[in-house]
Order: C-alpha cells, then structure tokens, then sequence
C-alpha cells in the first residue's frame, strides 16, 4: 500500500471534502481517502499495483478539484504561494464587489431607507425612472458576479454532478434573486412600472460580497491555524558551508550529502543531522524541544537540522538529509496529525453530506408552502433565498480540523507531538496515567546522592579516593562518582595498582594505601565491620539507594550512595495529575522496595513493581480490564509494547524515530510537566471542538427555521436574505476565530 | 475581470447618457396621453388666451391647460381651471386666496416651465406640447403607482392625472388639488361639492411614503 498526500484546490465546505472522499474511496485499489477541508490535504491510502496516482488525481479533478502533489521538492514554498495568492486573489475580488456594491446598496435600500435622506438624483428615481434605475442595478451587480463568478461555476457543475455544496446554495440563492429581477425589468420594459419593487439586485450583490467576505477572512484565519507548521518549515536554513578538498562551498541545503563534512559558524543555524566530529560549542535546541537551556556539544554528539550554534564553530558530519532530518520528520508528523480526523468529526462529515440536499429541499418546501398559503411570489423567493443563503455547511466542515490545527501545531510549539485527531480526541478521556521509572521518572542516569564518611575521613578525601580508584571504569556506578568528583573539583590521584572483584568491586593502591571498594559483600569477605555505618547504610537502602562501601587500609572509610535521581519535574507533574483527577502508577522491572521508594518521593501510590520489560505491555492491559482509560508514559523504544497497548502512548524522547513510531505523543523535551500540559490541550482542543460544533450546528438549527419563516408565522419579523448573507459568513468566521482562541494555550510551568 | 469591469461601467454610461430612450415612464406617459387626447377629442382645443391646448373634463367644469410655448406670457404654463363656486359654497373667502388664483368665477392653479421658445417641427399639436413636456421638463412628468396613473406636476400638490391604461383604469384622468390652501382660506373641503377628499399615498420628496389629503375630481371616460 502507498500512502500519499495530495493538496486539493477548490474545496469550499465540508461537503466537497465528503465528495472527493466517496468518488476516489470508489476507486478500485484505494483502501483509505481522508479529506480535510482546514489543511485542504487529502491522505490517500492506495495499491499501486491497481490504481494509480494519476488515476486518482484524475476521479478528483474530474469532479471540479484540482489534486497536486503536497510532498514534492519544493512543495512547501509552493502551498505557501499559492495560499498566499489565493488571499490576494479573495481579497482583490472582495475589495472589487465591495466598491460596486456599496453604491448598489446605497441606490436599493436609499429609496426605502427614506429616514436617513439619501439622495438620490433624479434620472434615477425608482418611481420615475425605473428602468434607469433598474440597468444602473444590473450595471452595479455585474461586476459582483464577475468577482463571484466562481461560486456559479463550481456551485452549478456541483448541481449538475448530484452533489450540491456550499457554492451551490449561493449560486442557487442568488440566481433566484437575479432572474427575478431581471423579470422585473422585464416588466418595467412592458409598462409595468410598479415591478421596480421587485428588484433584488442588491441581495445578490450583497450576498455575494459578503460571503468574499467571510471568504477572505476564512482564507486569512486558515492560514494562521497552520502557523506552526509554517514556522517549523522556516527553521531550516537554505543553505549550508560543506567543506570540499579543503575548500568552503556554501550550497543549497538540497545539494547537501550524507557523509559531507559541514562547517557551522557561531549564530549560525546547523543545516542538515549529524555528528560533531571537531570542536565545541552549546547548541539552542530549543526549536526542536522547547527547551530553552543551550546544550553543550562535543565531537561524537549529534546535533539537530535547525538547531542554532551559539559560540564555537564546529565541523559536522551529515548523518541525516532533506526529508530524513528530525526537523522533516517533526513536520511530516505534525502534517500528518493536522490531516487527521478525530472521531468527533465523524458525525460533522455525516451531517455536512446530507446538509446541503436538505437545505435545498427545506428552502422549495418553504417557497411552495408560503406560495399555497396565499403569499405573494416576491415574499415567498424570499424565504426560498434566505434559507439558501443563511444554511452553512461550511462552518460544519470547519468546526472540527481547525481545531485540531490549532492544538496540534500548539502542541508542536511547545514540544509536544501529537500524532493525530484520534489521539488528541482520547488524551482527555484518560484517567490513568501509568509511568515507565528509569528515564521517564527517573533521569536514567545513575548520580551520587549521598556521602556518609567514618573513621574521621574527609567526606572531599573520601569522594577524591572513590573517584580516583574508579577512573578509567566503564561501569555506571563508577562514572557517577567520577562525574560528581569533577562537578565539586577535586583532582584525581594516581592509582599504583588496579584489580577488578568481578561481582563485587574494586580493589586498588593509591598513595601506598589500600583501597577496597564495593559493595556489602566485599566488605564481608575482607572481614571489614561496618558496625559504625550500619544504621545509615540501612536507612540508604530503604531509600533505594545503592550503596558503595569504601574501606581504606581494612577499617571502613564511609559509603557513597548512588541512585537514579528524579527529574526535577518528575513529582510537580504527578501532583498536577492527580489534581486533574487522573490515577497515576508507576511501573518497573526494580524490586518492590527500592520502586516503593522512588514512588514515595514523587508521590505515586499505585507501583506495578518487578514487571519485565515484556510484561509491561499485560499490565496496561490488566488496567485497561479495569474499565480505565490508561495512558503509558514511557521512553518509547524498551516501553514500545506497552505504548502501544495503552489507549495514548506517551514518548519520554528526544525526537528519535523509534520514539515518534511508537507513541501517539511525543514529548521533546522528556519534561513530565508536558504530560499534564498534553492532557489539558487535548481537553481544551477537544471543548473547542465541541464549542465549534455547537456554533456550526445552533446557527443552521436556529437560522434555517427564522428563515424559512417560523417567526413571521407567529407575527414575527421576516429575515432579510441580505443579513441571512451576513449571518452565514460570520458563522465560519467566528468558528475559525474561535479555532484560533487555542493559540492562547499555555502549557504547565 | 479588470476588463470586464471596464466595459461594464463604459456600457453603463453610454446607457445612461442615453437617458431618454431609457424613460419608460416618460415615454408611457406620451402614449397614455395620447389615448386620453384621442378619448376625448371634442373636449381638446387650443386655448388662445394662454397660448396652449386646454383638455375639459366630460362636466365641461375643469380644465387642464398646458402650454404650447414657455415664452408666451401667461401666469402658468401648466393649470388647472376649475368652478370657484363649490368652494365658495363650502365656506372659501375668495379673497384669502392668493392673488392672481381667482379670475372671474373660476381658480387657477399651475406653475411655470420656463421661458424659453420651443419649436415643433411641424405643427404643434396637444400631443407634441406635452412630449415638450416630457422631454424638457421631465421633473413635472410623474408616475403614481398606486392608481396607475401619469401625471402633470402643477405644485404646490397640485396634480393633472390620467390613466396609463383606461380599459383597465375607472379613474382615467383626475383633477387633483391641494386642499390647504382652500382650508386657509376658510372652506370646509369635505363640503366642496363634487370633489371629494380623501388621502392619497404619495412619495415627498425624500422618498418617504406618506398619505396626504387631496380633493380630487375623477372621470371614467369608457
């Protein structure tokens, strides 16, 4: 199967987007088609072994849409064109209707707004010069419809093809009100002068207009609902030094090879993936990760597309090109998310591919039953047009995917990657919240906690001994006292003679003296009492801290603890959780003491301890049987069963592929403040979602039965077509300004 | 579409600037007063005193005169003549009616058109005075769309009205008149007799639709 995604031109509501999707689902060969009207992307899933791609471009542009290739080279300065272009264009065409409607409205509704005295000159005075002011209508409306011809192309081939849209009930709409009034002139023409009343040039003009309107203003708020993404896409450099036979060549960054030896400058940005392989510097990665803390690089780190060199220049392997780089990979799944459909938009899709056939039929049964009741013909086109006119599939189309634009692209800013719709529509269902320990809670890492000296040594003496007999030892345990002998300073000694206790620890001579170290049973087959460190040693493994007993010439000299610390996030995150109400566990392959200790401290009460790797995966489960909406937090690559099994996998990660894969959120920075951040986007996205919908579904509830009369039959007043035109274009404005309310989303601190 | 636009707006003016062929009601008017003229031709003849073409209403009490040329001296060169003595009878003191409107025992209301000369080719004829009219007075040429009828505007509310249709119109001309000035000067206008009152929906000149009073004199020629 291939998965492809098209960008499709020409869609207008929710209900051309459930077109594309039935005629190319039709195609033989094509296993999935998902359409989504806010990115105006189409992910087509298809077995070219049956159909082919430009077949399926074909069924598409067949319909009245135009398909283009959205990943090709250059693709996205291309959309961002031609999206541009299509602004200017929307605007340039409102801004024409606008200039020509404006006096249209002042002649039309002058003479009836006679309170407000607007003059009008003689030669077009309705009563006597009717024709006159009759052709200067249709003299002012022309270029309307010119600039809104598109509504008539598109709305009518829509007709014509069974499936009407949005564009159809404009055209339908508006051309009931035009015919009307050009039979109106024709009237004036035979002598009926008292027709001029029946001119409705100015509700088509003004329809027309303000839907450009709301068009134009849709246009502009879609584009800001992908802000994100754009930003993303502008990190990466264009270009990038690679130095070649020991030259420097600045090339475009699409030229750039894996293997070439690049060279980044300070305050430059680093082009492409790869590997530090001269100098030092510290990197802002914070546009990968969110966070803002440079990191410091040295020769065999890698180092990130788009990433900024702060102060030192480096020379860099590419390890990792155009579409292969984390950056690329960030913005195919960040797109990929944003064309996704969450759950919650099935029923809008439903609803929008029925909406449009009903409307029609409404606004005829309204026309047709006003017509028997005796109405008069012009009164009745009224209600056939505003209900035309008011009905607003769009916005239903709009509710749902602008929304999820905008969470997931604010996600994205923020570090947070979520991988779709669905998983941004069942984060805030979760109320369990599993955590993998070690480096999720934990930092991973093996750190020395605690130093308890005896025999009157120096706890500096103490730690400059521990270091300096475990220097050049490749073991964990032995590095973490290595790095905290260099964090505090302290210069290591020369070590006389060296030898390895397999199992147990070290034995070495420093100074001429003999030092032993390792673990309680070292100390026990050297005949070492440890009676004076005894109750602290015990207190130290209570803690689930591991303890390293050092013993100078056969007396104890003290004991340095080691254990895997905590992110100082880690407890701050799991108190936000369960004051969200969210059941939280740990889970871990450490014994039941040492994981009841690490629980302690960070405040969990349920821990799933002992559990191998391969077992993780039955636990979520045994949860999930529990009637629980589990979410797994792990680092995504040991934890991959269990992220899977869980409703939302959560990646402690920094980007890595296995991570993105495995996971439905991926959280850059490896903060477990974002998981409470992640949840509450999802609930904020998804009460958006609903808000929209509730605004999309309330104003055609409310608006289709004012306009088809309802309140004129209880004495109430009639809907003008013209504010039914204003109504129905604010309805996807304020949808899509209410989209974008979740810009102003601020993450756990 | 820029070049759609601009051929629009040419075709625009080009229309407009061809206004007469666009007056509909203009040139309906014409064709209504011409059935009128001909409906009642033994009630037309030229009016020698005011150098115009005076129509008579079938009780041979009113007259709508209008002119044949602006430069003629004469008080109007369209009017209305009417009996003084219905209003005299409902309560009109003659002599608080503005100067010039009584002669003898009839009133005269109507307005002037200008003064300039106007040549027929041809003779003139009372259908070619009122196209003169038409053509050169519009403003005074008004279409009143509630009866259906064209008319001459004389001022002050003064009307000479007639039906665009008369087979379907049982209003085919109307003498109409402002009542206030009769009102000021003393009469009762709900007693002049042979005229009735009644409110009329007209537009002022505003556009606003309002109802005034009119005391208005009808005839069904057929």
């Amino acid at each position: 199967m291939n998965k492809e995604i098209l960008q499709i031109t020409g869609m207008t509501c929710a209900a051309c987007a459930a077109r594309i999707e039935k005629v190319v689902g039709k195609l033989d060969g094509v296993s999935n088609v998902s359409v989504n009207l806010a990115t105006e992307k189409a992910a087509v899933s298809y077995d070219p072994q049956v159909t082919k791609l430009s077949q399926i471009k074909q069924s598409i542009e067949k319909i009245g849409y135009k398909a283009l290739d959205a990943e090709k080279k250059g693709a996205v300065d291309e959309d961002k064109l031609r999206k541009e272009k299509e602004i200017r264009t929307l605007w340039t065409k409102f801004i024409v209707s606008a200039v020509f409607c404006v006096p249209l409205l002042y002649f039309a509704m002058g003479s009836m707004i006679w309170w407000l005295r607007f003059p009008i000159p003689a030669f077009l005075q309705p009563m006597q010069f009717p024709l006159n002011y009759a052709l200067l209508q249709i003299f002012l409306t022309l270029p309307i419809v010119i600039a809104g011809y598109r509504f008539y192309t598109v709305g009518f081939k829509a007709i014509l093809q069974r499936s009407p849209n949005m564009d159809s009930l404009i055209a339908m709409g508006t051309t009931a009100a035009i015919l009307y009034s050009l039979y109106s002139v024709y009237q004036i023409l035979i002598g009926n002068f008292g027709a001029v009343e029946g001119l409705y040039f100015e509700t088509a003009g003004v329809i027309i207009t303000l839907i450009l309107l709301g068009k134009s203003l849709e246009a502009v708020s879609k584009g800001k609902t992908s802000e994100a993404i754009k930003k993303l896409m502008g990190l990466a450099p264009k270009t990038a030094i690679v130095l070649r036979n020991g030259e420097e060549t600045e090339i475009p960054i699409d030229e750039v090879e894996i293997g070439d030896e690049i060279l980044v400058k300070p305050g430059e940005k680093i082009p492409v993936d790869g590997v530090v392989s001269e100098g030092h510097t510290s990197i802002d990665e914070s546009m990968l990760t969110g966070e803002s803390m440079p990191i410091d690089k040295k020769a065999g780190d890698k180092i990130y597309a788009a990433s900024i060199n702060k102060n030192g220049m480096i020379r860099f392997k590419a390890t990792k090109v155009g579409g292969d780089t984390a950056l690329a990979q960030i913005i195919k799944l960040v797109e990929d998310a944003q064309s996704s459909k969450a759950p919650i938009a099935q029923m809008a899709d439903i609803v929008s591919g029925y909406f449009v056939p009903i409307v029609f039929c409404i606004a005829a049964i309204g026309f047709l039953g006003w017509l028997i009741s005796g109405e008069s013909l012009m009164f009745s086109l009224t209600i056939f047009i505003s209900v035309l006119v008011i009905a607003c599939p769009c916005a239903l189309g709009l509710a749902t995917p602008t929304a999820i634009m905008v969470g997931t692209g604010k996600g994205a800013e923020y570090g947070i990657l979520i991988k779709g719709g669905e998983a941004l529509e069942s984060s805030h269902k979760i109320n369990t919240i599993v955590f993998d320990k070690t480096g999720t809670i934990t930092e991973g890492k093996p750190a020395v906690t605690d130093i308890v000296t005896a025999g009157g040594l120096q706890r500096n003496k103490l730690l400059q001994l521990a270091a300096s007999a475990e220097k050049g030892s490749e073991h964990p345990l032995g590095e973490a006292i290595i790095k905290d002998a260099e964090k505090e300073n302290i210069e290591l000694l020369k070590v006389e003679r060296f030898e390895a206790i397999p199992g147990h620890g070290i034995e070495v001579i420093i100074e001429g003296a003999n030092i032993l170290l390792g673990n309680k049973k070292l100390m026990g087959e050297r005949g070492i009492s440890l009676s004076e460190i005894k109750a602290k040693s015990d207190r130290l493994a209570e803690e689930g801290k591991t303890p390293m007993y050092i013993a100078v010439d056969n007396q104890i000299a003290g004991i340095i603890a080691v254990a895997d610390v905590m992110k100082d996030s880690s407890a701050k995150a799991i108190k936000k959780l369960q004051s969200m109400g969210i059941e939280v566990a740990m889970i871990t392959g450490d014994n039941r003491k040492t994981a009841e200790a690490i629980a302690r401290q960070v405040g969990i009460d349920r821990v799933l301890a002992e559990v191998l790797p391969q077992d993780k995966a039955n636990e979520v489960k045994k949860l999930q049987a529990e009637g629980k909406k589990v979410a797994m937090v792990g680092d995504g690559i040991n934890d991959a069963p269990a992220l899977a099994q869980a409703d939302i996998g959560i990646a402690i990660g920094s980007g890595t592929d296995v991570a993105m894969e495995s996971a439905d959120i991926v959280l850059m920075k490896s903060d477990l403040l974002d998981v409470p951040t992640a949840i509450q986007l999802s609930k904020s996205t998804i009460k958006n979602i609903k808000q929209n919908l509730f605004w999309a579904f309330g104003y055609n509830v409310v608006g289709i039965p004012i306009a088809v009369g309802v309140l004129h039959l209880f004495g109430g007043p009639l809907l003008n077509p013209i504010f039914a035109a204003a109504a129905m274009s604010l309805s996807s404005v304020s949808v899509l300004t209410n989209a974008l309310r979740l810009k102003r989303f601020k993450p756990y601190k | 579409m820029k070049i759609s636009i601009i051929i629009i707006m040419l075709s625009l003016v080009v229309t407009l600037s061809a206004c007469n062929q666009t007056d509909v009601v203009g040139n309906a008017s014409i064709t209504s007063f011409k059935d009128i003229i001909n409906a009642m031709q033994d009630k037309v003849t030229q009016d020698e005193m005011y150098g115009g073409w005076a129509l008579t209403s079938p009780g041979g009490k009113e007259r709508f005169i209008w002119s044949k040329d602006y430069s003629v001296s004469a008080p109007h060169d369209v009017m209305l003549e009417f009996d003084a003595k219905p209003f005299i009878d409902a309560g009109l003191d003659v002599n608080r009616l503005p100067a010039g409107m009584l002669i003898g025992d009839k009133i005269m209301v109507g307005t002037s058109l200008g003064n300039e000369k106007i040549n027929y080719t041809g003779e003139a004829t009372p259908v070619s005075s009122y196209e003169k009219i038409v053509k050169l007075k519009r403003d005074h040429i008004k279409y009143h769309a509630d009866l259906d009828h064209f008319g001459v505007d004389l001022g002050d509310g003064n009307m000479f009205e007639w039906a665009k249709n008369m087979s379907t119109n049982d209003k085919d001309i109307v003498f109409a008149l402002n009542p206030q000035m009769f009102i000021d000067a003393g009469a009762d206008p709900a007693k002049v007799e042979g005229w009735a009152f009644a409110k009329v929906k007209v537009m002022d000149a505003g556009g606003k639709p309002i109802e005034v009073d009119k005391l208005l004199k009808p005839f069904n020629l057929k």
